[in-house]
C-alpha cells in the first residue's frame, strides 16, 4: 500500500484539482474520479511521461446517464493500475485519442466511437471496430438507451416503440 | 500392331499406370498417417476421391481463358502418359525405345509442370497467380540438378535410351554404385518435381490455399490429381529404371522387383514429406542451387573421367 | 563564385536525376504490386478476420487488419442478466481459454461481494487454469506447426492435447465450457481417483513436451522457417502494449500470476519463462517451456491441496462497486472491469481479452516478411478472435434439449436420413478416458 499512496500523494502535489479525488481502492489498484477533458490530458501525460506508467492496458467506456464515461487502465512495471476516468457530455461527446502516446489504444478507442458514439479526435484512419459494413449511424448499442429488442437484424433498422404505443415491446 | 496397342494402352502403358498411380497415392496416404498416429484412407480411398470428382460440376471461372482452361488437364495428363511409355516395366524393354527417349522423358515430364504454370496463369486468380509464379521458379531451381543427375549415368552407359541404360548397367553392375550421389540429388529434387512436402510451396494450403489448382473443380480438377498421381509413377520408374537397374531375365519377375523398387522410392518420398516442415520459395532455390546442383556437378565430372578411363 | 555555381548546378542535376530515378523505381514497384486478400475465409485462419496484403514479389509491403466479424454483443447482454446466468455467458466469450474468463469474473464479483473463497476452491481453479494452459498452448503447437506445412508435428500435439481433454472432462464432465467456476468457489470438487490420473497424464507429457522442446531446439527446418520471423523488439512490444508470450518472447515478464498472485498462486511457486529471441522462434519456445512450467504447477498442486469445503454461499445482489480482475490467460492478461449499482444484475462489464492487445503489433511484424511467413506471424501471437470481439447471443425457440452421446449419434444419423444418407452401418469406437 505504501508505493499506491506515494503515486497518489504525488499525484496531488502536481495537480492541486486531484485533491480528494484520486483514492487508493485496494493493493496495486488507484482509482480517479471523472475529470474533464483538460485537466485529464494534463494528467496523463504526466503520468505517461514523469511516473513510469509505461503501458496502457484497456479502456472501459460508461454510460452515466447526461454523460459518457470513459476509464482508461494504465499500469506501471510493478503492476500498479491506475484507472484514469474521463468523462464528456452525451450531446457533444468529444475527446481526444491518447493513441499519439499510447499507440496501444487504437482499437479500444475505435470501439468507443462504434459502440458509444464518442467522437475521438485524432484517431489514425482505418476500417470501423467492430460494428459490421452497413450498421445505421446514429445507432450506439452501448448506451443505456438502447435496447437490442427494438433492433431488427434483417432490415438493419432500430425502431423504438412511441411513446403510447406498446407494440414490438417484450 | 495390335500387341503395341495394347502394351500403350492397357499394360504397362496407361490403364496400368493410372491405377499404379492411384495406388501409390493411397500408399503414400496410408505411410503419411501411420507415421502420423492416425489411421489412414481405405485402399479405395483415391479411386472413391477420383470417382466422386467427375461426376461434380465444373465451375470455370468468368476471366479466365476458357480454352486453355479445359484443355490443360489433358494435356499434363496425355504427357505424362507417353513419357511412361519408355520406361522400362514388364520386362527388361520398355514398350518403345529410341536412342536419345530419356531426353524426351525429361521434357515430357516439364509439360506437366508447364501445365500447372499455365493452368494457373489461365485461372486468373490472385492465389493461383501466385501459385503459378512459384511453380516455374521451383521448376527453376530442381530443374537444373534433375537434369544433372539423370544424365549422369547416361554418360557411362554411351547411350541416351534408357532401355539402352538398363542394359548397360545389367551387364556392369559394379557402375551403379558410381551413381549414389547422383541417385540422393535424384531423390531430394524428384520431390522437388512432385510439389510435395517440404517443397510444396507451390501448393501451399496455408498460405495460397492450394495454388494453381485454387479454381480448378469437377473433371478437370479429377485429370489434373491423376496426372500428379501418373507422374509420382513415372518419377519413381524413372530413378529406380536409371539407378537400380537390377534385372533377372524373367519378365514376371523383373515387373515385381519393379513394383518393390518404386514402392521403396515410394516409401523415402512419404519420410521425407512427414519429417519436415515446408521450406519457403526462395529457400528451395538456395537449397536446389547451392546444395544439390555442386553435387550433380561433381558427378557429372567424375562420370566423364570414368568414361574417359573406359575408352583408353 | 563560378566553380561554386557550377558545383550549385551539378548537385541540382544530380538532384532531380536521382529525383527521376527513383520515381521510375517507385513507379514500376508499384505497378509490380499486387494486393491478395487472406480472408474472412482462408484454410490458414480458424476464425473469421480479413488481411488486405499488398505485396511486391513475395514481400509484404502493407497489410490491412479486419477484425470484428465474431462481435456477439456479450457485454451488452450482460447487463440485463443476473450475475449467476452471466458466469456461463461469460464462459463462452471463448471455447479455449473459457475458464480464465470465468475465474477474472467470479474474482471480480467476489472482490465486490467481499467474499473470501475457501482454499480448496482456490487450488481447484489453479489446477483447472493450468490444465487449461497445456491445452490451449498444444493446439497452438498443432497449428503453428501446420501453417509452416509440418503436419506431423500438428497431429502428434494434437494426439497428446486428447489426453489433456480427457483429464478436463473427468474433472469438469466438459472437454471445454468447464462450467466449474461458481461466485463463492467452485461447483465439482476433486477426488483422489482425478488426482491419480492428473498425475499419470503430467508424466506423460512430460517426457512428449520435452521432445518437442528438443525438437524444436535442434530441427533444422523448423529454425529455417521460424528463426527471425515476425520480428517484435522488446522496445516495439512496450509501444504496442503486448501481452503473454508474445511480450515475454521479447524478455518483458509480465505474468500476472507472479505479477499480481490469484486464486492460490500466492502459494504455489511459478517460475517465469521469458525468452530473447523476440520473433516467432521465441514465441515457440516460450510456450513449450511454459507447458512445462504449468505440469510443476498442476503436481504441486495436486500434492498440496488443502481439505475443506469448496464453496461458499454468495449473496444475489451484490453491493455497488467497482472492480478490476486480471487473470493470467494462456494467451496472456486477461482483465474484466465490473460495475455494480445493487441490484442483482452488473450495470456495465468490459472484457480486455489479451488477443485484444496483441493485435495491435501485428502490422508492424508483417511488413518486410515474405508471403509464406504471413500464416505463422499471425498463428504466432495464437489470435482468438472470439475473444477479440466477445461481444449476439442466439435465442433457440425449441428450448434447450439434454442428449447423451448415444442420443446425439442417433440424431445425427436420423438427420442424415431425412437427407437420404444412411450413416447408422458406420461402426464408431467406444470413447475411453484416459486411464
Amino acid at each position: 500500500m505504501q508505493a499506491e499512496q506515494e503515486i497518489v500523494d504525488r499525484l496531488c502535489e502536481e495537480f492541486p484539482f486531484l485533491k480528494g479525488r484520486v483514492h487508493v481502492q485496494r493493493q496495486k489498484r488507484i482509482f480517479t474520479g471523472h475529470l474533464v477533458k483538460e485537466e485529464f490530458e494534463q494528467v496523463i501525460r504526466y503520468l505517461h511521461n514523469n511516473m513510469g506508467f509505461y503501458k496502457a492496458n484497456h479502456v472501459v467506456g460508461t454510460d452515466e446517464g447526461e454523460n459518457l464515461g470513459f476509464i482508461y487502465l494504465l499500469s506501471n512495471k510493478e503492476g500498479i493500475m491506475l484507472a484514469l476516468k474521463e468523462i464528456a457530455p452525451k450531446s457533444d461527446p468529444k475527446i481526444n485519442s491518447m493513441t499519439c502516446i499510447y499507440p496501444s489504444l487504437e482499437r479500444h478507442e475505435r470501439e468507443l466511437v462504434d459502440l458509444f458514439g464518442a467522437e475521438v479526435q485524432g484517431l489514425p484512419e482505418g476500417p470501423s471496430y467492430p460494428l459490421p459494413d452497413g450498421w445505421p449511424k446514429g445507432n450506439y448499442p452501448l448506451r443505456k438507451e438502447w435496447k437490442p429488442e427494438y433492433f431488427d437484424k434483417n432490415t438493419m433498422t432500430y425502431n423504438p416503440p412511441d411513446a403510447g404505443n406498446d407494440k414490438g415491446k417484450r | 500392331m495390335v500387341l503395341k496397342l495394347v502394351k500403350i494402352l492397357i499394360f504397362p502403358g496407361f490403364s496400368f499406370l493410372a491405377i499404379y498411380g492411384m495406388f501409390l497415392e493411397y500408399l503414400d496416404r496410408k505411410i503419411y498417417a501411420r507415421i502420423q498416429n492416425r489411421m489412414g484412407p481405405p485402399w479405395y480411398q483415391p479411386l472413391a476421391d477420383f470417382l466422386k470428382l467427375l461426376g461434380k460440376e465444373i465451375i470455370i471461372p468468368a476471366d479466365s481463358n476458357k480454352k486453355m482452361f479445359k484443355i490443360l488437364p489433358i494435356v499434363s495428363l496425355a504427357a505424362v502418359a507417353s513419357a511412361f511409355v519408355y520406361i522400362p516395366v514388364f520386362g527388361n524393354t520398355s514398350s518403345a525405345f529410341f536412342e536419345g527417349d530419356l531426353i524426351i522423358v525429361l521434357y515430357l515430364m516439364t509439360i506437366t509442370t508447364i501445365c500447372m504454370f499455365l493452368a494457373g496463369w489461365y485461372s486468373r486468380g490472385v492465389y493461383a497467380t501466385i501459385g503459378s509464379v512459384r511453380t516455374l521458379t521451383q521448376m527453376f531451381a530442381y530443374e537444373v540438378p534433375l537434369f544433372m543427375a539423370l544424365l549422369a549415368p547416361a554418360l557411362i552407359a554411351k547411350t541416351w535410351s534408357i532401355t539402352g541404360m538398363t542394359a548397360f548397367y545389367e551387364e556392369h553392375p559394379r557402375y551403379i554404385l558410381i551413381n549414389i550421389p547422383a541417385l540422393f540429388v535424384a531423390l531430394i529434387s524428384g520431390q522437388g518435381k512432385l510439389e510435395r512436402a517440404p517443397f510444396d510451396s507451390p501448393e501451399a494450403e496455408t498460405e495460397i490455399v492450394s495454388g494453381v489448382f485454387v479454381e480448378y473443380s469437377g473433371r478437370l480438377l479429377a485429370f489434373f490429381k491423376l496426372s500428379v498421381d501418373c507422374e509420382l509413377v513415372l518419377v519413381a520408374s524413372l530413378i529406380s529404371a536409371i539407378f537400380l537397374p537390377i534385372m533377372t531375365d524373367i519378365a514376371v519377375l523383373d515387373f515385381v522387383i519393379y513394383l518393390l523398387k518404386t514402392i521403396g522410392i515410394l516409401i523415402i518420398f512419404s519420410l521425407m514429406r512427414s519429417i519436415m516442415a515446408r521450406f519457403r520459395i526462395d529457400q528451395v532455390v538456395k537449397i536446389c542451387w547451392r546444395y544439390l546442383t555442386p553435387i550433380a556437378t561433381v558427378q557429372i565430372i567424375i562420370n566423364l573421367l570414368i568414361r574417359g578411363l573406359l575408352t583408353l | 563564385m563560378e566553380k561554386v555555381d557550377e558545383n550549385k548546378e551539378r548537385a541540382e542535376n544530380k538532384e532531380n536525376e536521382e529525383n527521376k530515378e527513383s520515381k521510375q523505381n517507385r513507379e514500376t514497384s508499384e505497378r509490380n504490386r499486387i494486393v491478395i486478400p487472406i480472408g474472412p475465409q482462408h484454410p490458414s485462419l480458424k476464425e473469421p478476420s480479413s488481411f488486405i496484403i499488398t505485396l511486391e514479389g513475395e514481400k509484404v509491403v502493407d497489410a490491412v487488419i479486419g477484425v470484428g466479424y465474431v462481435h456477439r454483443g456479450i457485454e451488452k447482454a450482460c447487463e440485463s442478466r443476473t450475475y449467476i446466468q452471466n458466469l456461463y455467458l461469460i464462459e463462452r466469450v471463448c471455447g479455449i481459454c473459457s475458464h480464465t474468463h470465468s475465474t477474472a469474473f467470479c474474482q471480480g464479483i467476489e472482490e465486490l461481494a467481499g467474499i473470501t473463497i475457501p482454499r480448496r476452491a482456490a487450488y481447484i481453479r489453479v489446477i483447472v487454469a493450468e490444465l487449461e494452459r497445456l491445452h490451449s498452448h498444444l493446439l497452438w503447437l498443432g497449428v503453428a506447426a501446420h501453417e509452416i506445412g509440418f503436419d506431423t508435428l500438428f497431429m502428434y500435439s494434437w494426439r497428446d492435447r486428447e489426453k489433456v481433454l480427457d483429464v478436463l472432462a473427468e474433472i469438469c464432465g466438459n472437454r471445454v465450457n468447464y462450467g466449474i467456476n461458481t461466485i463463492g468457489g467452485v461447483r465439482r470438487d476433486i477426488d483422489s481417483e482425478m488426482m491419480q490420473d492428473t498425475l499419470k497424464m503430467a508424466d506423460y507429457l512430460e517426457g512428449q513436451l520435452k521432445y518437442y522442446l528438443d525438437l524444436v531446439m535442434t530441427d533444422k527446418v523448423l529454425s529455417a522457417r521460424l528463426v527471425g520471423i515476425g520480428k517484435l523488439s522488446r522496445e516495439d512490444a512496450l509501444k504496442f502494449g503486448v501481452v503473454g508470450p508474445v511480450a515475454r518472447a521479447a524478455g518483458i515478464m509480465d505474468d500476472i500470476r507472479i505479477i499480481e498472485p490469484y486464486a492460490a498462486y500466492d502459494e504455489i511457486p511459478v517460475n517465469p519463462v521469458t525468452d530473447t529471441h523476440a520473433d516467432v522462434f521465441g514465441r515457440t519456445v516460450v510456450r513449450i517451456k511454459e507447458m512445462l512450467e504449468s505440469l510443476e504447477i498442476i503436481r504441486y498442486s495436486v500434492k498440496n491441496i488443502p481439505d475443506g469445503d469448496i464453496a461458499v454461499k454468495a449473496p444475489r445482489r451484490i453491493p455497488a462497486g467497482e472492480v478490476i480482475s486480471r487473470t493470467e490467460a494462456p494467451r496472456g492478461e486477461n482483465i474484466h472491469y465490473i460495475r455494480s449499482n445493487g441490484t442483482d444484475m452488473p450495470d456495465r462489464v468490459r472484457i480486455r481479452a489479451p488477443s485484444q492487445a496483441n493485435w495491435q503489433g501485428m502490422r508492424h511484424m508483417l511488413q518486410g516478411q515474405y508471403l509464406a511467413d504471413i500464416p505463422i506471424t499471425i498463428a504466432a501471437i495464437d489470435p482468438c478472435y472470439s475473444c477479440t470481439d466477445r461481444a449476439i447471443v442466439v435465442n433457440s425457440e425449441s428450448g434447450t434439449e439434454i442428449m447423451d452421446w448415444q442420443g446425439l449419434r442417433q440424431y445425427s444419423i436420423e438427420w442424415y436420413k431425412k437427407r437420404g444418407i444412411d450413416v447408422s452401418l458406420v461402426k464408431m469406437p467406444e470413447r475411453k478416458f484416459y486411464a
